[in-house]
């Protein structure tokens, strides 16, 4: 199988009309004005769908497609949310189990109808769906069984947020197609083929990216004595000025470096500000006189994010066989989305979409959580791409822990 | 991008809070009826806050590139020149006098600009967005631009204020 950068913009675009009808037909129901947030397409490993959903209790519908495109698809909300959408439809409605369970339904099938709809309309062609299912689990589970995905254990996920303006309720459609028929769409919406990635090589990147990650990991339990777990690595592929809203609003710390030969691009080490002080602190062999994040707690960031960094890139150089060279580490202390759009906006003067890899690592023994992003030139990176040969893949593939 | 006039909020009562519109980046907004337009995680990107002070006719425009001219792309929201223009037009459109158009504008942050040769996007954006403003004879009456840290605004259209946040700083009132 092989994608096509226009494929996937107009794939995207797809998933992101399917989103804006789902939210229209709730906003005319229940008169709440929301907008579509983001919607990304992303390459994910099979165990790690859904990892953002965290532990949160999940109420939604799930349907199953036919068609055009095959597979399963859920439209979440989270308990807050439901209840103040349930409540809008019927005022007290979200007090009464069986009357908020139908309530959801209703909407929820509504809102589904018109995301299917849309995918068929553009389409040209039929998607029949099943009635919907009501359910109601917590995190990842609330996600439908991913479709067998023959060779490999990645596949396609296409996810929209949606977020209201007060900010406190949101959404999400989750939609796993079948790997052949949307292979199938993908080659029939696909331009001559001069961009076009063959997915395996997609998939070398993503498990390299995981190495990656399991370095750095090793670089923060080796460096902090934190054991860190739950390691997610994905490529996804967005609209340009989606990317910063890839990180939230909040306040992060970290490094940023600019990596040049090919791939060129950015690099991003965040850390949320808890995180950054107990890895910091971990870090230091005595206490630090002052509160929060002083200017000691900053300088064993920087040091931490420049090694995280190194593990990263010189794995890409290995698997690439290019030399990936980067630049010292920028410090940075601001708001996520900020840090984010200065990197985007240059990647932005020659490209409308952009490929965001992401890694994250995590501990429960102690607040510590870290997200790695790579923006890579989407031009370069199909070069490298394409540069690599698939046997070398296979070979990178099972030398992956001497690379790191 | 919708322009929201008064029959959008018929729901709210006369004392509640001013409805708060979220812009998007290479969104905009425009508000006839006294809401607040909010935009966040300006980096380089630019907000321009627009406001006729005697119609309370309100937009704000987060913009990311500084031409359009440099790229092939459907959406004139994103670039500096094409969203003000098009923030102008709609403005116009809801109410507002261009003799009566007050401009502040916020961002275009310098942070993380790694580009070796040449001004960065966040000078090239304000740059733009001045030309712009002055091809309609727009005056600047407020600005907080530059600098190496992000922010989020909050345009309060019914006195045309704009607040400026940022993560290390106070609220600077435009």
């Amino acid at each position: 199988m092989k994608v096509d950068v226009q494929s996937l913009g107009t794939f995207n675009q797809l998933a992101h009309e399917g989103a804006e009808q789902a939210t229209q037909s709730m906003s005319q129901m229940t008169g709440i004005d929301a907008a579509v947030d983001v919607t990304k397409i992303s390459l994910v490993d099979r165990a790690d769908i859904g990892e953002e959903l965290g532990d949160d209790e999940f109420v939604g519908v799930q349907f199953s497609f036919e068609g055009a495109l095959s597979g399963e698809t859920v439209l979440v909300f989270d308990q807050a949310s439901s209840d103040k959408i349930v409540n809008a439809l019927m005022p007290g409605a979200a007090d009464d189990p069986s009357m908020a369970r139908s309530s959801v339904e209703e909407i929820g099938n509504i809102m589904m109808s018109g995301f299917i709809d849309g995918w068929a309309d553009y389409l040209e062609a039929a998607i029949e769906h099943t009635p919907p299912e009501y359910i109601e689990r917590s995190g990842a589970s609330v996600l439908p069984d991913a479709p067998e995905a023959s060779e490999n254990d990645q596949i396609f996920v296409f996810r929209s947020e949606v977020e209201w303006l007060d900010e406190s309720v949101s959404f999400y459609i989750y939609m796993l197609p079948e790997y052949d028929p949307l292979a199938e769409l993908m080659a029939d919406h696909a331009d001559a083929g001069d961009d076009a990635i063959p997915i395996e090589k997609l998939e070398v990147f993503n498990q390299m990216t995981r190495s990656g990650t399991e370095k750095a990991a090793e670089n923060v339990e080796m460096m902090a004595g934190i054991q860190t777990e739950a390691e997610v690595s994905q490529i996804s592929f967005a609209p340009i000025e989606d990317v910063p809203k890839q990180v939230g609003n909040d306040t992060y710390v970290g490094t940023v470096v600019e990596f040049t030969g090919t791939p060129s691009g950015f690099l991003l080490v965040l850390f949320d500000e808890t995180s950054a002080v107990t890895v910091a602190e971990a870090l230091m062999p005595m206490e630090v006189a002052g509160e929060g994040l002083t200017a000691q707690h900053k300088s064993a960031i920087e040091e931490l994010g420049n090694i995280m960094t190194s593990g990263f890139v010189d794995g890409w150089a290995n698997v690439l066989q290019q030399s990936v060279d980067h630049s010292p580490p920028r410090l940075v202390h601001d708001m996520g989305r900020a840090i984010v759009d200065p990197l985007a906006a240059q990647l932005g003067q020659h490209q409308r979409h952009a490929f965001i890899i992401d890694s994250k690592m995590k501990t429960d023994e102690v607040e510590f959580e870290s997200e790695i992003y790579a923006l890579p030139n989407e031009a370069e990176l199909r070069e490298a791409l394409d540069e690599l040969l698939v046997e070398r893949a296979d070979e990178t593939e099972a030398d992956a822990d001497q690379i790191f | 991008m919708k322009v929201y006039d008064g029959s959008s909020q018929t729901e709210q009562t006369q004392d509640a809070d001013p409805e708060r519109i979220k812009v998007g980046i290479a969104e905009y907004e425009v508000t006839t009826s006294g809401s607040v337009l909010t935009t966040s995680g300006l980096g380089s990107c630019i907000g321009v806050a627009l406001h006729d002070p005697e119609t309370g006719v309100a937009g704000l425009v987060h913009v990311m590139l500084p031409s359009a001219d440099e790229m092939d792309d459907g959406n004139p929201a994103k670039f500096a020149d094409t969203g003000t223009e098009l923030l102008v037009d709609e403005m116009e459109a809801a109410g507002a006098s261009l003799r009566r158009i007050e401009a502040k504008i916020a961002g275009g942050s310098d942070m993380l600009d790694f580009s070796e040769s040449g001004s960065g996007i966040g000078v090239r954006n304000v740059e733009q967005v001045r030309e712009t403003l002055d091809s309609y004879g727009i005056p600047i009456v407020g600005e907080d631009v530059g600098g190496d840290h992000g922010r989020s605004l909050r345009l309060e259209s019914q006195s045309g204020d704009l607040v400026v946040k940022s993560a290390n700083q106070d609220d600077t009132r435009l």
